[in-house]
């Protein structure tokens, strides 16, 4: 026991040496998730907090009618997914995103940001 | 001096309820994070470890005496849907007047099986068998039975993701809990001379998950620490319902508020155990875990499930 005790600081410090998340969780976004901004952005920016597979990693942005806004196929480039909107007229937006990490974890969300009127 | 009836029988209802049931999962579903929870369990199957669980009370004994147990548990995927699991725990025993008995609990394995991940309402349901194995642990002490228990459990997980834009503070609520009886493999405990009672052994949670509420809802751009977060209150709950005769029916259990701090590989639970009644235990007691997430730490490796972990090619990801 006095051994299992031991370790476990040595483990704890090993442990939260490791920068990454092994799941890819959603670090933030821009426009961050849940704001409303005073202008249409033109770009949807997702920073994850692992790197991304491409191939299997996808995000769409939808107006209140369901209506893709986006520009189609996302560029990822390691933890970062970006992909081009539409002109958005003011309006609540939602993104849905699924990313594959580089460790084969897949995680999924999806969350709102409103342009103000 | 030696653990009186009702120090054994508020053991047998706290190790029951308490170092019995922490099956351990890394648990998504959809959007949702289930944590691993410390005195119930979490709906999912997975690859993970808990080193060490720890806790402190004192017991209902007269004059209470003081509780330290110490559990270890080590939970493994066979197939994607199936996993086992099997604990141990120390438990220590000191006596007002200085006497000090200790002991290893029986061996436990849990076998469960997935039954449902419902990603869109965040629903996981798992099916379960704890099985207590008798004469395993340190029956002379009084720590462990002679007999086993088998334990047929249900349980359940439900994110409250799909609530309306209206009540979007709400989104990161989420409940856990399950539902087991408890059954002896003997009717009677000629040792202790008396009835050995068929049990109903539930339990649940309420935890409020801020990563949740960072990624899903609104981005309050709070401090990272507090964004890791998820404050929860578990209950742990046992009640006799057969075979009981002579014995109070008396519900036994704890209410466990607490917080538990997510990270990349591994999590950190500390909580209080407020008894629910006299019979239950002496004044708050403490109990705290470290948990890994083997899964993210060994994908490639013990993370993966023994069987068909890594044969399918990653789908490919539709809305």
């Amino acid at each position: 026991m006095r051994i299992l005790i031991s370790a476990v600081p040595s483990l704890l410090a090993a442990l939260t040496a490791t920068a990454a998340w092994a799941h890819a969780f959603l670090d933030h976004a821009e426009p961050r998730v849940g704001s409303t901004t005073a202008t249409a952005p033109r770009e949807l920016v997702l920073h994850y907090t692992q790197n991304l597979e491409p191939a299997f990693s996808s995000v769409e942005v939808s107006d209140a009618n369901g209506a893709r806004v986006d520009l189609g196929k996302p560029t990822i480039s390691a933890s970062t997914m970006r992909v081009g909107l539409k002109a958005l007229p003011p309006g609540t937006y939602r993104v849905r995103w699924q990313v594959l990490s580089v460790d084969t974890h897949t995680t999924e969300g999806s969350f709102t940001f409103h342009v103000k009127q | 001096m030696s653990c009186s009836m009702l120090c054994r029988l508020a053991f047998a209802g706290f190790a029951a309820t308490t170092f019995t049931t922490h099956a351990l999962a890394h648990c998504f579903v959809g959007a949702r994070f289930f944590p691993a929870t410390l005195v119930t369990d979490d709906p999912c199957v997975a690859d993970e470890m808990s080193i060490p669980t720890v806790a402190w009370s004192k017991i209902a004994d007269v004059p209470p005496a003081t509780q330290w147990d110490i559990g270890v548990d080590f939970s493994k995927r066979i197939t994607e849907n199936f996993g086992v699991t099997v604990s141990q725990d120390w438990t220590q025993i000191r006596q007002p007047d200085g006497t000090v008995t200790s002991g290893f609990g029986n061996l436990e394995t849990t076998f469960q099986y997935q039954v449902l991940k419902e990603r869109s309402h965040e629903l996981a349901i798992l099916a379960g068998l704890i099985v207590d194995w008798g004469h395993t642990g340190s029956t002379g002490s009084g720590f462990a039975d002679t007999f086993s228990h088998l334990t047929p459990t249900i349980y359940f997980g439900k994110g409250f993701g799909d609530l309306p834009d209206s009540v979007s503070w709400l989104r990161p609520f989420a409940v856990t809990g399950q539902v087991g009886y408890q059954v002896p493999t003997n009717s009677f405990d000629f040792i202790q001379n008396v009835f050995i009672p068929q049990q109903l052994v539930y339990g649940a949670s309420l935890q409020y998950s801020m990563p949740y509420l960072k990624s899903e809802v609104i981005d309050l751009e709070l401090p990272d620490f507090f964004n890791h977060l998820i404050p929860i209150v578990e209950v742990s709950l046992t009640t006799p319902v057969s075979n009981n005769f002579g014995n109070p029916y008396t519900t036994t259990g704890t209410v466990n508020p607490g917080v538990i701090w997510v990270g990349s590989y591994f999590q950190v639970g500390l909580e209080a155990m407020i008894p629910i009644n006299r019979e239950s235990g002496s004044g708050v007691g403490v109990i705290g875990q470290l948990h890994l997430y083997l899964d993210d730490m060994f994908p490639t490796g013990i993370g993966q499930p023994l069987f068909g972990g890594t044969s399918a090619p990653p789908r490919k990801l539709t809305f």
